[in-house]
């Protein structure tokens, strides 16, 4: 039997590396191994033990304690004794709808082994291209409808016909890993879990646009990713599968990583360019496009990690298998992260098609503690909220963009009544606001002039004409921004007041926040019938506000409050009203 | 800047040579340069930055255009424990504003700041990746998930007893 | 090079092949605003003025950059364009923390450029100074004399110390040039062929007559007087303004081609409406040549009289008739004429009432100072009760003693009786100054408003006949001082030029930035006193007519002039934000937010940086990079608190400039000065 530990980012933020530790110390002769991320991400830890090459048990939310038990049940091979810890039936259908390709070996193989990735059909697809003309591998893209999975949706085709039908050269293939938006994070996983399904994804791209050259843009927050990805590109290296040569075909390519320095606009592919070249990250004007004019002036192309990461499979299984998958206008998977409100939330890829109620709530198994769900936010800072009436709109890039959100790269934010859609919007503004490069007029003051108002509405502080400022100003900032950052900068704000107008008008008008989340209008107070004078909240207030002598009503000084609303968890008699 | 104190402070030039020697014939490497000074430095002092002005043959204007660009890198050094809050959207939804009043409280600094004994410093970041955990903040390269303003409390002032203790 | 054609806002053009849709449309005449482009370095996008939109493309694309396609239309200035260059301009100057002009030339109702004539002072250009200043005044000598200000009332260096003199050094430069042989005579550039005729010759019928006739009409002044000058030659005493020098100005308007015909009286000697034949325009401004009635019993007797009339006669040279004790009812400048008039005219017992105290006196305080120093007594919270007359003509004048009460709606306390108490002058005449009234016999066929004044719309100064427009004292708020007649005829010859060109041009107050005096520092400029006008000693200059003021020395004006903190903005003229901002009809207060400081900055040493006024178009950057070679300037942090800073080095390092100023060239607005010695 072996031991494998899901060693992600968030299963080591949750301590799947400790518990690795604690396998290692206690489990001599024990083969144990490391794996990627499942996308299970609220059961991390989570260790599978495998009986030969089946999973025969997946524990989940493992703690360090348990490392006894567990070598106990792998030794004496009785793993019925782990029931405890085993994941229960309804976790298991968390993978049962999804259809996996992007992600398909995440979880799965040790991302640090190539000899994994071979064994599960790994670089069989770049043999075969290396055989076919480069004409020949972007014709069975463009059958499989492959389209950008960073935001756009363009078709990857296209892109790639451009920058091989562009003169000059050396021509650059770089794959965009800086996954920017707040709440994805699917880009990190394919790395982290599966760093050679990139690379090969990635050489086919180069094969086809004839780049000899390929850098992979990382994010600086993803450390371990970037470990990963430099381990399995020395060890495709060693393996000829990068460098002069490639498998004896002539076909010369290599690769190197960037790591960003933290600017979310560095994802827009322009910017992207510039932060490569060492520049300050400001978005170039289009045209020329980074086909005919990109990275060091040269042809470039770039698509994101989650495309390159289709790209192996499609060439593997045929374009057709892959585009059979979907809607007639998006075709195959797409990745989500599904975050927020949401009682299993992780990483899910599902087919195109699919409706978000699907995905919350027979994949996400709903809205934590069952309250009401309110609605999505897809495409993080770009994009915009799916009320709860609109969940049986399917993933589709059209049908998505229909809704005022967009597919985005697959941020899928879950709200429950509980969100105030005003402070939402205005999360999302001090997000782009302060991302934004500074270079346009719009975005540079406009996001932050938006910011300010929203700002002053969830204070109670909003006039009348607000929401109509912010519709215009929402409307210039789109048609004006100079790039993508700042053209859907104002998604977020259009997309809640589309929605939620009601929300907005009870701050502007009542100063009120129907959910009463905004704090600056909230007031919290003890009710003096209720109190009984324990005096946990008074010990437990962060900011020392409540004061009063035992067994008598407490009192909360409102000046000293900074509305954390730790008392009200805390108390046991329902005594902190919040108004 | 008249009030940068750190531009009259003198840093060990030759710490970064090996680094330069590497990438300054490299064009479009000044930010990994920048990156590796950090690691060397902790933070970019100015001097370091002009002497990377110099030796990359590029103007010390361009250097601080790109250095001021990023959030990754710092003209003040950090303090011991460098808080990074996580302001992703999970983290958001699951009140990571409040965790923040809380810690500003209780450490009388703003993001950005170090408190006045250069113990902890305080940084916003974008998405740390731990949704499932979230609120979540990361101290030192330790993740810290499930956060509520009084967990937050107790772990800053178990660090500073864990620093009495010393 | 491959030719195209293109087709903008209807216009068929044609370019290069690969030009781009700004350099096509201006090379056929079609001017797309930009504000980051410069022809000298690479195109970079950040301003979003140049927007244009083709026509079906759902995108609007940036002039300055995108390359024109053979056959494609454009429009620059469709509704959709329009909207974005507008929320730009907007979005810029709620970021904007500047004055595009000081406060003395924005309270100047004639707009004069206060702060460029006071330097031009400063510098010893008292000719370039009187070119200023006549850009909006014709009479500099004479209204530098009179002015009660208005300008030195907002002038920020009273928050240093004291404001700065502004009317005595349009004095001084105006007398400097009057006397030299060189005089600013400016003439019409054109001939139109129409013709316009301006009734009344004073400060407000003189200037629209002056900017007429130099817009190219024939203009011909009438005036019911002898001679032309209206109040300030028969309202102001001549020991303020001497005759002479008002001649020499009226002689100048002459010289700008004005013709002048005087004794003519409307509804005498020739009537409006032949008037309005005889000329294709006519400007009515006549005045407020009456006075208000004080409405006390005894107002009839003969010794009563009004302050204006009064005035009028010594002008003239009649007998005044005022004997030796004289009172003064009233707190205004005409009050103060008066009584140190009498005291000219042999006068003993000069008294001047007034119902409130010396705080609440609307008159000048150099003018009230310098009549007490004249002998004239002070009879403050006193009001005429009754003037009580013997074999009808004035023998004293009973006083009701007053208080003051509760602040009225002008913040002024008002006076209230003290019930009884009174007391008695013994005077042999009374002058009434407590205000003028428009005669308006002769013009019945205007429409009045509701106080007997002439109904004059503020845009384009029309009255109810079409083709007669009326400024000044003789309309809408009545009487006031002479440089709001100045500053009204100004901007009606402007509307009247269209006028004559078949155009209706209202004309529209021009948008500018403004800082707020309260965010300003003061404590960081040294204390300078302001210069005192030299005067004659009152023991000499109570027995004479002769001017009582004796003028700045040049030392004195220049170093008068040197105190200016210069709060306008040095490029206002040459600003695009500001011009833009104007032609697109800005409501900026709407996306009202935080700013940059107006931090300023002179470590390039001989440019000078004002953060506040920085548009981040990154000119001055690239300009120092591709231009000269440099790249000492660089921008810093992003999104909203990005700026632009100089090369963070120490001033004792030498920061490389090369001073060629081309970042200066090509900044589109101010932030950017040049403050060192042009080589």
């Amino acid at each position: 039997m072996r031991i494998v530990v899901g060693e992600g980012s968030c299963g080591i933020a949750a301590g799947a590396h400790k518990v690795y530790e604690a396998i290692e110390k206690l489990g001599s002769g024990i083969e144990l191994g490391i794996t990627g991320c499942i996308g299970m991400c609220f059961l991390e830890p989570i260790v599978d033990i495998y009986d030969k090459d089946l999973l025969a048990c997946r524990l989940v939310r493992v703690k360090e304690s348990d490392a006894q038990t567990i070598v106990q049940a792998v030794k004496s091979g009785d793993l019925t004794q782990l029931s405890g810890l085993a994941i229960t039936e309804d976790d298991k259908s968390f993978l049962d709808k999804q259809t996996r390709i992007a992600l398909r070996n995440c979880g799965i193989i040790d991302p640090t082994d190539i000899d994994q990735y071979i064994n599960a059909g790994g670089y069989k697809a770049l043999e075969k291209v290396l055989s076919m003309t480069p004409q020949a591998v972007i014709d069975e893209i463009k059958v499989s409808g492959l389209a950008g999975r960073g935001g756009a949706g363009f078709p990857t085709w296209f892109k790639w016909n451009a920058a091989r039908e562009s003169n000059g050269e050396p021509k650059y293939l770089i794959c965009n890993a800086d996954e920017g938006d707040p709440g994805a994070f699917m880009d990190r996983a394919v790395i982290e879990s599966d760093p050679h399904n990139l690379i090969e994804g990635m050489l086919i791209g180069a094969y086809a646009i004839g780049a000899a050259e390929m850098v992979v843009y990382v994010r600086a927050e993803y450390p371990l990713a970037i470990v990963r990805l430099e381990k399995a590109i020395e060890q495709a290296r060693e393996k000829g599968y990068l460098g002069k040569n490639i498998l004896g075909t002539g076909f010369c390519c290599d690769m190197r990583i960037k790591a960003g320095a933290g600017a979310f606009v560095c994802g827009e592919e322009t910017a992207l360019i510039e932060s490569l070249e060492g520049k300050r990250g400001m978005p170039r004007l289009k045209p020329p496009f980074p086909a005919q004019c990109g990275y060091n002036d040269q042809p470039s192309n770039i698509n994101n990690v989650e495309t390159f990461a289709n790209v192996a499979w499609i060439i593997q299984n045929g374009g057709e298998k892959f585009a059979a998958m979907g809607t007639k206008d998006s075709k195959g998977t797409k990745v989500f992260a599904l975050t927020g409100k949401i009682k299993r939330g992780g990483l899910v890829e599902v087919p195109m098609g699919m409706t978000i109620r699907d995905i919350i709530y027979d994949i996400g198994g709903g809205i934590r503690g069952d309250r009401k769900c309110k609605a999505v936010q897809l495409g993080g800072p770009s994009g915009g909220c799916v009320p709860y009436d609109k969940f049986d709109t399917v993933i589709d890039y059209k049908a998505l963009a229909a809704t005022g959100a967009i597919m985005g790269s697959g941020g899928m934010v879950v709200m429950d009544d509980t969100t105030c859609m005003v402070g939402m919007a205005k999360f999302f503004l001090d997000f782009t606001a302060k991302e934004s490069c500074g270079k346009c007029v719009h975005c540079r003051i406009g996001t932050k002039r938006l910011l300010e108002i929203l700002d002053r509405i969830t204070k109670g502080e909003g006039k009348d004409g607000d929401i109509e400022l912010l519709e215009e100003l929402c409307d210039g900032v789109k048609s004006g921004a100079l790039c993508g950052l700042g053209q859907t900068a104002p998604n977020p704000v259009l997309s809640t007041i589309r929605y939620f107008r009601d929300e907005y008008e009870a701050h502007i008008k009542e100063k009120r926040c129907p959910v009463g989340e905004c704090r600056d209008l909230l007031t919290y107070t003890i009710e003096k019938e209720k109190c009984r004078g324990c005096t946990l909240c008074a010990k437990k207030c962060p900011a020392k506000a409540i004061s009063g002598e035992v067994k008598k009503p407490h009192e909360i000084d409102k000046e000293v409050c900074i509305k954390c609303g730790q008392c009200v968890t805390l108390c046991r008699f329902g005594a902190i009203s919040v108004r | 800047m008249k009030d940068c104190k750190c531009s009259h402070k003198i840093s060990d030039l030759s710490l970064i040579k090996n680094v330069l020697d590497q990438y300054k014939d490299k064009p479009g490497s000044l930010i990994t340069v920048l990156q590796k000074a950090q690691e060397i430095y902790g933070y970019l002092p100015t001097d370091v930055i002009y002497h990377i002005a110099d030796v990359m043959k590029t103007t010390p204007a361009e250097v601080m255009g790109v250095a001021t660009f990023y959030t990754q890198f710092r003209l003040k050094p950090v303090g011991k424990y460098l808080i990074m809050l996580c302001q992703g959207t999970a983290c958001h939804v699951n009140g990571s504003e409040r965790i923040e009043s809380a810690i500003c409280q209780r450490l009388g600094i703003c993001d950005g700041d170090t408190t006045q004994d250069g113990m902890f410093s305080l940084k916003n970041v974008a998405c740390l990746g731990c949704c499932s955990l979230s609120p979540v903040m990361m101290i030192n390269g330790e993740t810290y998930g499930s956060l509520t303003p009084q967990k937050a409390i107790e772990i800053i002032d178990g660090l500073y007893a864990k620093e009495a203790d010393k | 090079m491959e030719k195209i054609t293109v087709t903008i806002n209807g216009k068929v053009c044609s370019g290069e092949r690969g030009d781009t849709i700004l350099n096509i449309a201006a090379a056929n005449g079609i001017i797309i605003p930009t504000l980051c482009h410069h022809y000298n370095v690479k195109h970079y996008g950040a301003c979003g003025i140049c927007v244009v939109e083709m026509e079906n493309s759902p995108k609007l694309l940036r002039a300055c950059s995108t390359v024109a396609s053979d056959g494609a239309v454009y429009f620059t200035e469709s509704q959709r364009v329009i909207k974005v260059r507008k929320i730009a301009l907007e979005l810029l100057m709620s970021d904007h923390e500047g004055d595009c002009r000081g406060p003395c030339s924005l309270n100047c109702p004639a707009g004069t450029d206060c702060q460029g004539y006071v330097k031009a002072i400063a510098q010893g250009d008292n000719r370039h100074a009187v070119e200023i200043i006549k850009e909006k005044i014709p009479l500099p000598a004479s209204i530098g004399r009179v002015c009660p200000h208005p300008c030195e009332t907002a002038c920020r260096r009273a928050h240093v110390e004291e404001p700065i003199s502004i009317a005595f050094l349009k004095y001084y430069a105006a007398d400097k040039v009057l006397a030299s042989d060189d005089p600013v005579i400016p003439k019409p550039e054109s001939v139109s062929g129409k013709t316009v005729g301006v009734i009344g010759g004073g400060p407000g019928g003189l200037t629209a007559a002056y900017f007429l006739s130099l817009a190219g009409h024939s203009v011909t002044a009438y005036d019911a007087m002898p001679k032309m000058g209206g109040m300030l030659r028969y309202g102001i005493p001549e020991y303020r303004l001497p005759k002479s020098v008002l001649d020499k100005e009226i002689a100048e308007i002459v010289s700008a081609g004005v013709k002048m015909e005087n004794n003519i009286k409307i509804g005498t000697d020739i009537t409006l409406s032949q008037l309005r034949e005889k000329h294709d325009a006519v400007v009515v401004a006549i005045g407020a040549w009456n006075n208000m009635g004080l409405r006390c019993k005894g107002e009839d007797l003969t010794g009563v009289m009004g302050g204006i009339e009064f005035l009028r006669k010594v002008a003239l040279g009649q007998p005044s008739g005022i004997g030796k004790s004289v009172a003064i009812v009233g707190g205004g400048n005409t009050a103060m004429d008066a009584c140190r008039t009498a005291v000219r005219a042999g006068a003993e017992n000069v008294y001047v009432i007034y119902r409130r105290t010396r705080d609440e006196m609307p008159a000048e305080d150099i003018e009230i100072d310098e009549a007490i120093e004249e002998g004239v007594t002070f009879k403050f919270l006193t009001n005429p009760a009754e003037i009580i007359g013997e074999n009808g003509k004035v023998s004293a004048v009973k006083l009701q003693v007053m208080e003051l009460g509760e602040p009225d709606a002008s913040g002024r306390r008002s006076p209230v009786p003290v019930e009884g108490k009174f007391e008695t002058l013994q005077v042999d005449s009374v002058i009434c100054a407590i205000g003028q009234k428009v005669n308006v016999s002769g013009f019945e066929e205007l429409e009045l408003n509701s106080r007997g004044i002439i109904s004059a719309d503020e845009h384009t100064f029309a009255t109810s006949v079409p083709g007669v427009f009326a400024v000044g004292d003789a309309t809408n708020r009545g009487a006031s001082i002479a440089i709001e007649a100045i500053g009204e005829a100004n901007k009606a010859a402007m509307v009247i030029d269209g006028y004559l060109a078949g155009m209706d041009t209202p004309y529209r107050k021009p948008y500018v930035s403004e800082r707020n005096t309260e965010d300003i520092d003061f404590s960081r400029f040294e204390k300078c006193a302001r210069t005192k006008m030299p005067v004659r000693p009152a023991e000499e200059r109570k027995h004479d007519f002769k001017e009582v003021n004796l003028g700045f020395s040049e030392d004195a004006a220049i170093a008068e002039a040197k105190r200016c903190l210069e709060c306008g903005c040095h490029d206002y003229k040459d600003c695009k934000l500001i011009k833009y901002a104007n032609m697109y009809d800005l409501d900026a207060d709407r996306f009202a937010g935080e700013k940059h400081s107006c931090f300023v900055e002179k470590k390039l040493e001989v440019i000078e940086r004002n953060q506040g006024k920085c548009i981040l178009c990154n000119l001055c950057v690239r300009e120092c990079k591709e231009v000269a070679g440099k790249g000492i300037l660089g921008l810093v942090d992003r999104g909203f608190k990005t700026v632009i800073r100089p090369e963070f080095r120490d001033s004792s390092v030498i920061s490389g400039c090369a001073d060629c100023l081309a970042c200066v060239d090509a900044c589109p607005t101010g932030a950017l000065k040049f403050i060192g010695n042009k080589k």
